[in-house]
């Protein structure tokens, strides 16, 4: 019984140590389809001069998960009756930050983008997506900063607070 | 006499343990929080010593004072 609980207590430390890594190594990622996303969407914008709506859809078809659901339901939204753009743009971001493993820091940066987007002609808007794009960099560095400094040590660091919390117990 | 040796090996383990996490999270270059979990193992390891030592005297009390 005693020895049952202590790998219960050991495996559920180390669960939670590589839940930690696994959030470090996918919010680069994101933040990556993210950047890659805009630039579907400027070009979108840009050469093929689709309305907001279609954009967004088209955008959606080519980029994975969470990013996917975000665009395809802000383009399915946007197909009916009426919205304002900016609450439904505000709604989406929170369920996509809810979702995926991005924070605060990229939400806001999304939010600033979404006050722009549709206010401006072609060339304004081409920049607003550049200048977005420049501060997903920045976090996208941060990200990977913080993934090589804690990524590997998280792991280890779980399995051995769980066999350090059962010597305590036994 | 001499019935329960599991305490010396509980205080190794964490001994062991601690000085894992400590040089962990050095190298992570945390080093002030890798200070507190140094601390903190010394800390639990003495209130273990010091409920062993305790009953080493209350046994000391019964055999002198009756």
């Amino acid at each position: 019984m005693k020895w049952i609980g202590a790998l219960l207590l050991i495996s559920t430390a180390t669960m939670i140590g590589f839940d930690w890594s696994n959030r470090l190594t996918k919010r680069p990622k994101q933040i990556r389809q993210l950047k890659s996303a805009l630039l579907i969407l400027e070009a979108e914008i840009v050469y093929s001069q689709a309305p907001l709506s279609d954009a967004f859809v088209s955008v959606s078809k080519k980029i994975p998960n969470p990013i996917k659901s975000f665009f395809s339901a802000l383009g399915m939204e946007m197909q009916e009756e009426q919205f304002d753009f900016f609450s439904l743009w505000e709604r989406k971001v929170d369920e996509l930050v809810k979702d995926s493993n991005m924070n605060d820091s990229e939400k806001e940066i999304l939010m600033q983008f979404g006050r722009t987007l549709g206010q401006h002609d072609i060339y304004q808007q081409q920049k607003h997506i550049q200048l977005t794009n420049v501060h997903l960099d920045r976090e996208l560095e941060e990200a990977l900063d913080n993934y090589q400094k804690y990524g590997k040590v998280a792991k280890s660091l779980g399995v051995l607070s769980g066999i350090f919390i059962v010597l305590l117990l036994i | 006499m001499f019935t329960d040796a599991s305490v010396l090996f509980q205080i190794a383990g964490i001994g062991i343990i601690v000085a894992l996490i400590h040089t962990i999270l050095k190298q992570m270059g945390k080093e002030e929080i890798a200070q507190f979990a140094t601390l903190i193992g010394f800390v639990i390891v003495l209130v273990i010593v010091v409920n062993g030592l305790s009953d080493l005297f209350q046994q000391i009390k019964s055999v002198f004072l009756f």
